[in-house]
């Protein structure tokens, strides 16, 4: 830690006063200063003592973990701290106790003289508790508090552009370092593209700015690139991680899932700046915004991209409940860096959430309509331009009646919510829930639908399938034999079909609207065996718009009709409200309290008029008040650009992670970015890519700070996954721009894929879909494209907020033998091939991939390799031949291809330097 | 160029090594493999970076087994039928469940009230230890004394895909390490020019919970398993593009660290020097994996012992490609073999018929495996585990409340038969033991976590200081679970 940007010590004002009165007398007792809680007491209680004495374990009835505990009376009757009085608090006595039955931690090594001294004074200076440095608002006043008048021989105007530039320089200054000189031209040029768009420079481009002159001319770059489309694409990998986002919904059978239309939203936010609260708001509650378009339920699929479970006889509010903590922890994950997931079974460790505020948090996201069915419902239905207007029509007509239904009837069809799915049947007689997912009932016989409200009903509409003539229904109230409520007849449906059939209510003499309803079927023609029919979904719906027939016939074609359908969160309605309990030990089948909705204590409150649902938290994360949201956001940014955060856990701001380097710098950008650039993720990158500290160059010079922890020198890192394959299509000029859509499937070996059931197999995409950005890839769960895993990139099934960099053969496989870089190289050596000489064209090879003049050194390596070549593919026309993919057996063209592949795997092209 | 001679290739490599190399290594050595990465220390990430870090560790204790194979047949064979011999429900056979084995309970599919099935093999008691097995393990029969049976071996998962997770990465759901990453991330690889981790898989398809179940989940991805196929490319990417040749691959790659060793002057960069040596070890991978991967060259005497027939996919292939891989010092070596649900659906999921050709597919050669390890000397320091996600019903199956028309058994969780060997494991014992129908352990009763802690002590592992930091806080394979099963362990 740096200990000038954050001092050790505080010194007691009232001390030092009466200090100076004391050292007249003689004698001072004031002399030391007042002992830290965050710096010097919290450490050591969570290396010494937490374990025993925190959240999990509070062994003895004394637990460290919040003040009010720790003063608390202990399984002895007496609190072990008594504030002011170390000499007579147990806890201090047990340190130095003689027994070494009684002395603490037990059974470990004692603590030192120090550290026993430490805490004595720490007691008798009242046992104060502070809050973790994450845990209180940012603040700053928009410069380093110990801000030097910076002199010496550096010349520091060269560095400082902006204040980011102030905070950097007073830590360096503070370790004995010193800024590193702006980096070559054209080095700072590929590294802010790659940073900011994900792909290197053109080579016109790189010529445009290596002779413009014009003083701003870095910063016209950057504006360029931040406006440009490929921007929305680089950051949308980066969010995807942390989204899990994938086409598959996971588990075994790990079946295609259509969700893209979440992707290019991630895009289109992000190149139209749309401000981070908005950004945040819309994916976690845009469904509940008023008169929510189609975007803004597109939004909420963020919390759909957790896994379904679609393996025959799977309980299906087992893996709901998955998903559910899923979207809590990711939650907690993406915009707090905290971990919550440890307290679903026990009070956090070592930060400050209690166990049932786990569940209090739970109950916000416990009420969405999905439930882990094999349709991934809840979808939106995207309809085309004709439909769009029958929805309308149907819609207004309603509206014109009744604004309430009308309403309803809107979200029906945009939605087909709220429905009943078959899970909710049981006593199934002579039939059975067909692999944990349909009603399949055999000829008689019939299920339970549990407790139906069937308020203002009027018609059942429901989802089946028959390939048999005869078949039909009744549904009976409170009992097989009892009174009819519906029937009607099963004609044969090519696929599926929802038909409605209108409901009798005058069964229900005795005004009890909630009933429980026996569904039967019949069919006597099919064999004894068969079901008479599949049913997928039903609804008990309102006289609107059903009871008017012409209506009703048009509704029903619109639910009947295929329009694009992505999986959304929508709201449970009153009817189907479900109660969130505390689960005890985290086990959600044994049930402790049920709690409401309610932020962690620790945090700031839910903001004054915001709802106790998924829009009121929503609105509570992005709230000028929450400590953790902008801080999260900025330290991410930063690490995507430095190559790591300025708090280096960006997965973890609690206790357990690191402090932050520069604690001054992660306020300062969080304030700029919610405050002063209201959440302008583009303004907020501009900052930080236009700072002396960004444009440095990244050359190790010394060895004293080998991590860069204080930025003395650029950023030094390997490209992801996405960004190495791109840049290869994008310097060959194979790469397709074309944007958004369903992904895409380019060459991948054969036999990767062997899923087991699933029957879907990868199909290479034709055309200019096969040479598509690294984010269009189709990612499937269990068998991720294997070239962007071999690079890190993460198979999505948990929102990962860092990919670790690891650096192995495999990968060199990848760019040497994944026929793309042939092809890459092949195009390479085709664009130079007009060059005068040999030399030139290998040097126009090493330009194009690196943006850099060749040195002596390198040609001559490159020729030598360039030569060997050559004289293999003079004597072997047949190896050209391959290697040219059959279209000619050019010895020089084929010898150039093998340079440029050499080329593609050097570090300096793996690398952003 | 699609098929190597790994006999010229040899010869190449060592013949076109060029002097720089040697110099630009040396200057690995210092930055590259300095220092050693502590087991669950990984606070900052940056301990990785710069080192090698499939580097040998030292284990937290002397282990007994240096490497692990591990056979998993997935889809559940029947216990009933192989391991655990249970007469009494002869008597009971074709009778209704009584209600007190179905109250309460969850299956994957038998609804309403099934018929108990009787075994449907013959048991006898072999060896000195007298272990019973069935007609269906001839081969294995004849070495149950190298073997130590868990007879009532316990999951909570009653799907394929979540109880092979739980298997292989200590939880029901994606996202964890699995076994294999742990075992190579705690000890590093003795071998330099292989992976650390391999997957073989025969059956003709993948494990139902996909790649998962042999994933480094959050574990650096260096860690996860790589699957060696005996069809197509041995590894992904492994072959030259068509048109360049194994020297022109040498040049080229000689060329790139000469390059970056003249990069890594002038920016100081570790990540290339650690580049340098990956590059180098992928041109050696490029040869010594299909050259591992090659059991055309073993004698005739082996392919008998096995029953192998080179160029296929199939379990004794893959055993006996084990065998080559542990040879060579590679940790942990996971086979998969796919095809042993028995729903009694279809004759090859029956109980009575499909089953007894799937032991046929394995008997001789898992039994191989174990002997020819031993007269290597190699079974002391290799475990072998044989098992799976789950057991079979001692009831028969009646999808749908229907009656299927083959014999067929439903998904059982309360107790299952794994069997380890060699590495430290006290052959001829059997622990465990279930009731007279085999639904409920009465004794040595053990969980998955416990089978996966006692495979890391016997590689030298404590499971519960193997941990890694993720999300803040420490993660371990099992969990908040797991005691080492010191009945088993010699």
């Amino acid at each position: 830690m740096n200990q000038l940007l954050f001092p050790k010590f505080k010194f007691s004002v009232v001390g030092v006063v009466v200090c100076l009165a004391g050292l007249v007398a003689g004698s001072c007792s004031y002399l030391q200063p007042k002992v830290s809680f965050n710096e010097e007491i919290k450490p050591l209680i969570n290396k010494r003592c937490i374990t025993c004495h925190g959240g999990v374990k509070r062994n003895g009835g004394f637990s460290l973990l919040f003040r009010k505990d720790a003063l608390d009376s202990t399984e002895s009757g007496k609190p072990a701290i008594i504030p002011g009085d170390a000499e007579h608090s147990e806890m201090f006595l047990r340190l130095t106790h003689s027994d070494p039955e009684e002395r603490m931690p037990y059974k470990e090594d004692p603590l030192t003289k120090q550290e026993i001294d430490l805490i004595k004074r720490w007691i008798d200076e009242g046992a104060e508790w502070e809050t973790h440095w994450a845990y209180l608002p940012p603040k700053s006043d928009g410069s380093p508090s110990n801000k030097k008048s910076f002199s010496g021989f550096f010349d520091f105007n060269d560095f400082i552009q902006n204040p980011i530039d102030d905070f950097t320089y007073a830590a360096m200054e503070a370790n004995d370092l010193e800024p590193s000189p702006e980096a070559e031209k054209n080095i700072l040029l590929r590294r802010v593209y790659l940073d900011l768009t994900g792909l290197p420079p053109s080579a016109d481009a790189m010529k445009r700015f290596l002779t413009d002159d014009r003083e701003n001319a870095y910063e016209l770059v950057v504006d360029s690139l931040l406006a440009s489309n490929s921007f929305g694409e680089r950051w949308a990998s980066w969010w995807l991680d942390m989204a899990r986002y994938a086409d598959t919904k996971g588990y075994e059978k790990d079946a295609s899932r259509t969700i893209w239309r979440y992707r290019d939203w991630v895009i289109q936010a992000f190149n139209q700046d749309m401000p981070f609260d908005q950004f945040t708001i819309e994916q976690l509650a845009g469904d509940l915004l008023p008169s929510p378009s189609n975007e803004q339920f597109i939004a909420t699929a963020f919390h759909r991209n957790t896994m379904n479970n679609d393996e025959g006889g799977t309980d299906d509010e087992e893996f709901r409940v998955a998903s559910l903590i899923d979207r809590v922890n990711t939650t907690f994950q993406v915009w707090q860096s905290t971990t919550i997931g440890c307290v679903q079974c026990h009070s956090h460790p070592y930060d400050p959430f209690r166990m049932e505020e786990y569940y209090k948090v739970m109950a916000f996201f416990n009420n969405t309509r999905d439930e882990d069915t094999e349709g991934d419902f809840p979808l939106l239905r995207e309809y085309d331009s004709v439909q769009s207007l029958q929805v309308n029509e149907i819609v207004n007509w309603c509206r014109s009646k009744n604004q309430k239904d009308g309403d309803e009837v809107s979200l029906f069809l945009r939605t087909l919510e709220p429905k009943i799915h078959p899970h909710r049947c049981d006593k199934f007689v002579n039939g059975s829930l067909m692999d944990n997912k349909w009603i399949g009932i055999r000829n008689g016989g019939s299920c339970r639908i549990l407790a139906v409200d069937l308020t203002s009903k009027s018609h059942l509409l429901f989802n089946y399938w028959t390939g048999h003539k005869g078949g039909s229904f009744r549904i009976t109230i409170d009992r097989p034999d009892g009174p009819i409520l519906t029937a009607g007849k099963l004609e044969p449906t090519e696929g599926q079909k929802a038909v409605t059939v209108p409901l009798d209510l005058s069964k229900l003499k005795d005004g009890v609207m909630v009933r429980d309803l026996y569904w039967h079927f019949f069919n006597t023609s099919i064999p004894a065996d068969r079901s008479v029919c599949g049913v997928e979904w039903f609804v008990f719906q309102k006289p609107l718009p059903l009871a008017d027939p012409v209506v009703s016939a048009k509704y029903l074609n619109l639910v009947n009709a295929k329009p694009l359908s992505t999986p959304v969160m929508v709201e449970n309605p009153t009817e189907f409200r479900r109660k969130t309990f505390v689960f005890e030990r985290g086990n959600r089948l044994v049930h402790g309290d049920e709690v409401k909705p309610e932020v962690p204590a620790a945090l700031n409150p839910l903001p004054k008029g915001a709802t106790a649902d998924r829009l009121g938290f929503a609105r509570w994360l992005v709230h000028p008040s929450n400590p953790l949201t902008a801080r999260t956001i900025v330290n991410r940014f930063w690490e995507q650009l430095f190559g790591q955060g300025l708090v280096t856990t960006i997965e973890d701001f609690g206790t357990q992670g690191e402090q932050p380097t520069h604690p001054e710098l992660l306020d300062y950008l969080a304030i700029k970015f919610s405050v002063d650039y209201k959440w302008s993720v583009k303004k907020i990158l501009k900052e930080m890519v236009m700072s002396g500290t960004y444009r440095q160059d990244s050359r190790r010079t010394d060895e004293r700070d080998p991590s860069n922890r204080w930025l003395a020198r650029g950023p030094r890192v390997r490209l992801t996954a996405e960004q190495i394959r791109d840049q290869a299509l994008e310097i060959s000029g194979l790469l397709s721009r074309k944007m958004y859509g369903k992904s895409v499937m380019p060459h991948q070996p054969d036999r990767v894929w062997q899923t087991v059931y699933s029957g879907e197999s990868w199909q290479t995409s034709a055309g200019e879909d096969s040479y598509r950005r690294g984010v269009y890839t189709f990612i499937k769960r269990t068998s991720p494209y294997p070239s962007i895993m071999m690079f890190d990139g993460s198979s999505r099934e948990v929102c990962l907020v860092q990919r670790v960099r690891t650096n192995t053969p495999l990968q060199a496989l990848v760019t040497l033998n994944d026929p793309v870089y042939m092809e890459a190289a092949v195009a390479m050596a085709k664009c130079v091939v007009n060059e005068k000489s040999p030399i030139k064209r290998i040097a126009g090879i090493y330009q194009m991939a690196t943006h850099k003049q060749v040195s002596m050194a390198t040609l001559e390596v490159l020729a030598d390799l360039y030569e060997e070549a050559l004289l293999n593919y003079q004597s072997d026309p047949e190896a050209a031949f391959k290697v040219l993919s059959c279209n000619s057996d050019s010895a020089p063209e084929a010898a150039l291809s093998v340079v440029a592949l050499a080329v593609m795997n050097l570090d300096e092209f793996l690398t952003k330097e | 160029m699609k098929s190597f001679n790994p006999e010229h290739l040899r010869n190449l490599e060592a013949s076109t090594r060029r002097h720089f190399l040697k110099e630009v290594a040396g200057g690995i050595g210092s930055f590259a493999l300095a220092g050693l990465m502590g087991c669950g220390d990984n606070k900052l990430m940056g301990n990785l970076l710069g080192e090698n870090p499939m580097a040998v560790r030292p284990p937290h204790f002397p282990g007994k087994a240096k490497s692990v194979i591990y056979l998993h047949m997935a889809g559940a064979p029947s216990q009933l039928e192989m391991f655990d011999y249970k007469p009494d429900l002869q008597k009971l056979h074709n009778q209704d469940c009584p209600p007190s084995l179905l109250e309460g309970k969850k299956f994957a599919f038998i609804r309403g009230v099934p018929k108990m099935l009787g075994p449907q093999a013959r048991f006898e008691q072999k060896g000195q230890s007298g272990a019973w097995i069935s007609e269906n393990l001839p081969h294995l029969s004849s070495i149950v004394d190298e073997v130590a049976f868990l007879k009532a071996v316990t999951t909570d998962q009653f799907n394929h895909a979540p109880a092979q997770l739980l298997v292989h990465t200590g939880v029901p759901r994606l996202g964890r390490p699995s076994i294999g990453a742990w075992a190579t991330y705690g000890l590093g690889s003795e071998n330099n020019d292989l992976p650390g981790f391999v997957v073989l898989t025969s059956g003709g398809k993948t494990p139902d919970a996909g790649k998962s179940v042999w994933g480094s989940g959050f574990l650096p991805s260096v860690y996860q398993g790589v699957q060696c196929r005996s069809e197509g490319d041995p590894v992904l990417y492994l072959s030259d593009p068509e048109g360049i040749n194994r020297e022109l691959k040498r040049s080229t790659i000689d060329a790139i660290n000469k390059i970056n060793g003249h990069h890594f002057e002038e920016f100081g960069d570790p990540e290339t020097a650690t580049r340098i040596a990956q590059y180098e070890m992928a041109f050696k991978m490029q040869i010594s994996v299909p050259d591992v991967m090659d059991i055309n060259r073993e004698p005739e005497y082996i392919h008998q012992l096995y029953g192998t027939t080179p160029g296929q996919e199939s379990f004794a292939n893959n055993c006996l490609l084990a065998r080559k891989l542990v040879e060579k010092g590679v940790r942990y070596v996971q086979l998969f073999d796919w095809g042993w649900d028995a729903h009694g659906d279809s004759a090859g999921n029956a109980v009575d018929i499909g089953l007894k050709d799937k032991c046929r597919s394995i008997d001789r050669a898992a039994t191989a495996l174990i002997l020819d390890l031993k007269q290597r000397g190699l079974l002391d320091q290799t475990l072998v585990v044989w098992g799976s996600e789950f057991g079979r019903t001692p009831m028969q199956e009646n999808r749908e409340g229907k009656q299927m028309p083959f014999y067929g058994r439903d998904h059982h969780l309360e107790a299952f038969t794994i069997w380890m060997a060699g590495g430290g494991i006290k052959g001829g014992t059997t622990w465990g033991e279930t009731d007279e129908i085999g639904y409920y352990p009465i004794q040595g009763k053990v969980a998955i976590h416990d089978v996966q802690a006692t495979i890391l002590n016997q590689l030298g592992l404590n499971h519960e200081q193997l941990t890694y930091q993720f999300q803040g806080r420490p993660f371990r394979l099992t969990d908040v679970a797991g005691k080492v099963i010191n009945e088993i362990i010699a």
